[in-house]
């Protein structure tokens, strides 16, 4: 029987052209980043943050230190229609790293953390990692004595994280689609009488760094979302469509 | 033991998923979905969460599943149990996980005849490389291909 196609989703990447720091987040119509190191510096609490600086990283920076990596967030927004459906815009050759530590080194992480020269502490090149050539912008939180491992703590790192992808995001969605550098199609397939199978992605859902956040209004966004633990780890059913326009927001 | 740098899946890896890429461009399959399920704390709810899973799956009238887990250690708990259940149900499993020389499964079943080593690292550790023993295209082939070995031998 012929394949049934259900959701649309398009993907419209804008490589980045050049990073920067400059007075504000934002994304010029010439795909230029402009980072404002301090502009969440006032974000940090000093009862479960102690510090945040945001950090550019150009290729040939590399050799710089990094604390452990948290996560590699990719900078992608909802232009038209829900997660799943619609028109997603994301950047390439720009990524947003999450790390933390404490104020007395510890290092935030579950088993094992990647702190150290930056070259030497990432596989280029992977799924979710990225490649060479590609510009790091650290997002790099400091928490309050002992809270890098709390997890109240570690979710507000994530959620200001979030809120600083936030605002590329609104920069984002103003961008004209068909300025875009590249652009996939997507479908939710149907195949009457082939084999039928489930993909079981069995996720962390323990506490702090090992979380899993579902179901936020944007791609790989915390806000609006909810966690694996708060909803008791329970299975839940997600489209393939919905999953690869980033309805999940690592927290491992 | 628990989700190291080098197999811990980050948010762009979600993104971009070799695994959903493979199966869901895969012709000769019919992918339902994807069933996201936790890892909790304690040996009840480990029980608990992967049962309902398979029960989950069962009711899609699933022939086959691919499960994948980016952690070890104590979640081979929930992955051997959620593998049982599934085998239980007469759904063909097959699966990804880190293995290397440190983790292997810390507890046993006869279910476990298809499953793909992610590790990549010469020593078979947690390297603490981010993303450098985490799933790729290629693992992700074996894993349908060994599926779709067991979904014909029914």
């Amino acid at each position: 029987m012929e394949e049934i196609r259900k959701r649309r989703l398009v993907i419209k990447a804008f490589h980045a052209e050049t990073v920067r720091e400059g007075q504000e987040n934002r994304i010029t119509r010439a795909r230029e980043i402009e980072v404002a190191p301090e502009s969440f510096a006032e974000k940090a609490d000093h009862e479960m943050i102690e510090q945040i600086r945001i950090r550019l990283v150009h290729p040939d920076q590399y050799q710089e230190e990094t604390n452990s990596i948290m996560d590699v967030i990719p900078i992608s927004a909802k232009v038209l229609g829900e997660i799943g459906e619609g028109v997603t815009h994301t950047v390439t050759g720009a990524y947003v790293l999450l790390t933390g530590v404490d104020v007395d080194g510890i290092q935030t992480a579950e088993f094992g953390s990647s702190e150290g020269v930056i070259e030497e502490q990432i596989a280029w090149g992977k799924a979710g990692t990225p490649k060479r050539g590609d510009e790091l912008i650290l997002f790099e939180v400091t928490f309050c004595a002992g809270k890098g491992q709390d997890r109240e703590a570690v979710t507000r790192a994530h959620a200001l994280c979030d809120e600083f992808v936030q605002q590329y995001r609104e920069c984002l969605k103003k961008l004209r689609g068909e300025q875009c550098t590249e652009r996939r199609e997507f479908y939710d397939i149907e195949r009457p009488g082939r084999k039928k199978v489930v993909i079981v992605k069995q996720v962390a859902g323990q506490g702090a760094m090992y979380d899993m956040q579902l179901f936020a209004k944007e791609p790989s966004g915390m806000a609006g979302g909810r966690s694996i633990i708060d909803m008791g780890n329970m299975p839940l059913v997600v489209t393939p469509n919905e999953y690869r326009d980033g309805i999940l927001r690592s927290m491992q | 033991m628990g989700i190291g740098p080098s197999t811990k899946e980050t948010s762009l890896h979600h993104f971009r998923d070799p695994l959903l890429d493979v199966i869901s461009s895969d012709e000769e399959l019919d992918l339902l979905g994807i069933i996201i399920v936790g890892t909790p704390d304690n040996q009840e709810e480990k029980m608990l969460v992967g049962t309902r899973a398979a029960v989950l799956a069962e009711s899609m009238r699933a022939d086959g599943a691919i499960i994948s887990a980016d952690g070890w250690g104590n979640s081979d708990v929930d992955y051997v149990n959620t593998v049982e259940q599934l085998t239980k149900r007469g759904i063909a499993v097959s699966g990804l996980k880190f293995v290397g020389t440190s983790g292997g499964f810390v507890v046993e079943s006869p279910n476990l005849n298809a499953i793909v080593d992610i590790n990549k690292s010469k020593g078979g550790t947690e390297t603490c490389v981010l993303g450098e023993n985490s799933v790729t295209e290629l693992d992700a082939r074996k894993a349908a291909a060994m599926l779709k070995l067991k979904m014909r031998r029914g």
